[in-house]
């Protein structure tokens, strides 16, 4: 019987990849795991795209984005990828440094950015604020700034992501040195004793909070929209700080080593176009790099509008990553 | 016979292998870079990690096994209704993926967790944080007593029906008992649980990052995840690791020294009763700590279930094609591990005939020691290695199976090897005055007592498999999603009642194939 189960799921699997290898070309994409899964927008599209192409598009996952680097690190020149989508402004230095990425020959004057795009490697293709999420049902009176937060002693209990392991983790940690400077060591010390705990990643820490063992979690201004959305629960909202937030773009770059450099540049193309960018709002729960014309969905129009964009250049990101990290561990070890 | 003869021993060459492959994945690591000496200094922050690495291991290693080894006696002294399920749930804690056990101790323990709850309902009005040791010795405990009174308690019924015969004509004390037929066991069985369970709780990561509540609180796998997959240093990754393989060698040979292994004595077993079941102090004993080792498991436990509410939601093509990925590579992963469990232990078997003990010693170090090995950068150390020969698409589907089946071959060595050691005590000597040896030893004699530790063993592999995270973080893909990889993909999409779901099927799944090998090592042989 065993045997025969295990007949069955080897032929299933055998079935699976011939199935695959047709003669159509196959665009190889790699994303992280959240992207190309069943609420993503992978499915969208893979479909979007393949009707225009004549050609079949494969998601290719990893965890996110520091794993994506990671593979494309191991696999070097001998990688499958032809298009990686998923990067961020934080690795990019060290996506860049690989060596394997080629220029994207894309248009990126008209985005709506907060900022402008000049970078002629990746082309970002949807982009959001981080923002503390909070139950508004719970948290009368969330913090008006980040130094209201950081200074309050009695103020609300904040669960954060690692950033030795998380993107929206040292996304907080580059917004305390944007708002703080040299101080930023000393604000992490006042800021310490509200920090429940500092999570591996993104998906622990929220789901410390909707456990309710905080008051407010790091992430994305965009996350009410979610809820809102396809919980139609509006009480979850996004903090307004008045410092500004710290901007997270998300970034998709074609490979060197491509040998369909021609389909490449054509999904390349394609990110920045209305069927990709329309799929973003709700699929991958970000602002689209370049607004569709129908406009954003009704959730998102509500959401928090951040004064400022704060942001370190990716080579900065670099270059002080591991002093701002240290200062970090030695503030809050404290 | 002479061609026979000269041909390696299939355990020499498996050690062999295992050792190159681990030296191999370091040596790649470490050059990746053209070879150029990586960066790397012991500071005080490292020093600092390996301190609170070794003092949160220690502990939780100590209260797992105090629980653990009273709760496997209780059991042995007791026998109850429903006795046979509360076995096979004591070995499913080991195989949660880590968020889930996260969750689950806040969901008992949290701020409004049902411990706060109750209490609330109690009419008490302070407040408690479980952030800190308290967090994580809970989950560590948690995790791993149930799995230490598993085996403590597979290895209690081994003892031979004669001595409990004599034991009860000799008119034993409980005491005298414990001293003379229950301690012999724990004896042999400690020094190896307590090296598994202070390699799990030493490597443990995500644990103790989110229940932790401070940078102080990381473990060394939190540096070199850091250093593998933000740095990209891989070089100082693979020097990392060489350090935790050296402080775990360092631990396990300690262990070792403390707690030599006595020779095996099993020879008939039967279901005998207990002579000290019937002391009342005793009866007393036990009933507290079932009660209480009940009470602080089975809340735990319990929580898994929320995930009922959504499992209808979840149920869709994608969940049983990852089932169907899960199982394949669990299936391969469960075949590596027994099989070079089985060729480990023949190997060690034949040095301690040879009375060459320090060499069976070797044998019985190494598949402890691949716990040490940090999975992410063996992982990244291997596909280095076979990139040159293997297409790196497929690479994910060779090394996912090698380093689930590695990862759980100390767990399939501790249910083969003490076996083997029995069929050589029983037979041995009638199987070589008989000259049979090799393949013919294999089939006539250790296969029938073989039988059921192996597919144990197997099934515990598996279901070690069905759990595992860490390699498919790196190797996804289209045709690579597993139940884990499914957790944390609905994770990552907000849906964290789903996620919920596929947790308690992944928990289910561990559940049967426990029972099924609960079955198997239970059964007389």
């Amino acid at each position: 019987m065993l045997r025969r189960l295990l007949l069955a799921c080897l032929s299933l699997c055998f079935a699976t990849g011939i199935a695959h290898a047709q003669a159509k070309p196959t665009l190889t994409v790699y994303t992280y795991g959240s992207f190309a899964g069943k609420y993503g927008p992978g499915k969208t599209i893979k479909e979007r795209f393949e009707a225009t192409c004549s050609c079949e598009l494969v998601w290719v996952t990893a965890e996110d984005a520091g794993s994506l680097v990671g593979r494309l690190r191991l696999e070097g020149e001998t990688t499958k990828a032809d298009v990686v989508v998923g990067l961020d402004m934080n690795l990019a230095a060290e996506a860049k440094a690989l060596g394997v990425f080629a220029p994207h020959g894309a248009d990126v004057k008209d985005l709506s950015l907060p900022i402008r795009w000049a970078d002629d490697t990746f082309i970002p293709f949807d982009w959001g604020y981080l923002a503390f999420v909070y139950d508004s049902t719970k948290l009368a009176n969330p913090p008006k700034s980040l130094k209201e937060l950081v200074e309050n002693p009695n103020g609300p209990k904040v669960v954060l992501q690692d950033p030795r392991t998380s993107a929206p983790g040292l996304g907080f940690l580059l917004w305390m040195r944007q708002v703080y400077g040299d101080k930023a060591d000393d604000a992490w010390a006042q800021l310490k004793p509200r920090v429940v705990t500092f999570t591996k990643g993104w998906s622990e820490a929220y789901g410390l909070f909707m456990k309710g063992e905080a008051d407010m979690v790091m992430s994305y201004t965009t996350s009410p929209a979610y809820h809102v959305v396809a919980e139609k629960k509006d009480q979850y909202k996004a903090a307004a700080f008045s410092e500004g937030h710290y901007l997270h773009v998300e970034l998709a770059g074609a490979t060197r080593t491509t040998k369909q450099p021609e389909l490449a540049r054509t999904f390349m193309v394609f990110v920045l176009s209305e069927p990709f960018q329309s799929a973003m709002p709700e699929g991958n729960w970000m602002m689209p790099a370049k607004t569709p014309q129908a406009g954003l969905p009704g959730a998102f129009k509500d959401l928090v509008q951040p004064s400022k964009a704060l942001l370190f250049t990716p080579e900065e990101v670099q270059q002080n990553r591991r002093a701002f990290l240290d200062g970090w561990l030695n503030a809050a070890a404290r | 016979m002479k061609l026979r003869s000269r041909l390696p021993h299939p355990g020499n060459v498996t050690a062999l292998a295992i050792a190159a492959l681990v030296a191999g994945s370091f040596i790649a690591l470490a050059t990746v870079d053209g070879g150029k000496p990586a960066l790397f200094s012991i500071g005080p922050y490292l020093i600092r990690v390996l301190a609170f690495s070794v003092i949160q291991a220690g502990l939780s290693t100590i209260l797992s096994l105090a629980l653990g080894v009273a709760l496997a006696l209780a059991l042995a002294r007791r026998r109850f209704f429903g006795r046979d399920v509360v076995l096979s749930l004591l070995s499913i804690t080991m195989v949660m993926p880590t968020i889930v056990a996260v969750f689950a101790v806040l969901a008992v323990y949290g701020r409004s967790g049902w411990l706060a709850e109750a209490l609330g309902a109690l009419g008490w009005n302070g407040s408690f944080t479980i952030f800190g040791y308290p967090g994580i010795l809970i989950a560590h405990v948690f995790l791993n007593a149930p799995f230490v009174a598993r085996i403590t308690l597979d290895g209690l019924d081994l003892v031979p029906a004669e001595q409990w015969r004599l034991a009860a004509s000799l008119g034993f004390t409980p005491a005298q008992t414990f001293r003379h037929l229950d301690w012999p066991v724990l004896r042999a069985e400690l020094a190896g649980l307590a090296g598994l369970v202070f390699l799990m709780c030493f490597k443990s990561f995500a644990i103790v990052l989110a229940l932790g509540g401070g940078p102080s609180r990381a473990t060394l796998e939190v540096a070199i995840y850091e250093a593998l997959k933000i740095d990209l240093d891989f070089g100082r990754a693979a020097w990392l690791a060489l350090i935790q393989l050296a402080i775990c060698l360092f631990m396990m040979l300690v262990l070792d020294w403390a707690f030599a292994r006595p020779p095996a004595t099993h020879t008939m077993r039967a279901q005998v009763r207990r002579p000290d079941e019937a002391n009342r102090r005793l009866k007393i004993i036990d009933a507290l700590i079932l009660v209480g080792g009940g009470l602080f498991i089975a809340p735990l436990a319990l929580s898994v279930l929320r995930g009922l509410r959504n499992i209808f939601d979840v149920v869709d093509a994608d969940l049983l094609q990852a089932f169907a990925t899960s199982a394949a590579i669990a299936t391969a992963a469960a075949l590596v591990a027994c099989g070079l469990a089985l060729s480990l232990a023949s190997a060690a078997r034949r040095r301690m005939i040879s009375r060459s003990r320090r060499l069976a010693a070797v044998y019985d170090f190494l598949p402890n020691s691949l716990l040490a090995v940090p999975p992410f950068a063996l992982t990244a150390g291997l596909f280095l290695m076979i990139r040159p020969f293997v297409d790196p698409a497929m690479a994910g589907l060779i090394l996912l199976p090698l380093i689930n089946g590695l990862a759980a071959l100390p767990f399939a060595y501790r249910y083969i090897a003490p076996r083997l050691m029995t069929t050589e005590e029983r037979y041995g000597r009638l199987a070589a005055s008989l000259g049979m040896t090799g393949l013919t030893k294999l089939r006539i004699v250790d296969w029938p007592v073989l039988r059921r530790p192996l597919v144990a063993s197997f099934a515990l592999a598996m279901a070690l498999s069905f759990g595992d995270f860490g390699v498919i973080a790196l190797f996804g893909g289209a045709e690579l999603r597993t139940l884990p990889y499914l957790l944390y993909e609905r994770l990552g999409s907000y849906r964290l009642d789903e996620a919920a779901a596929v947790g308690l099927i992944i928990v289910l799944a561990a559940f049967l194939l426990a029972h099924v090998s609960g079955r198997m090592s239970h059964a007389a042989d």
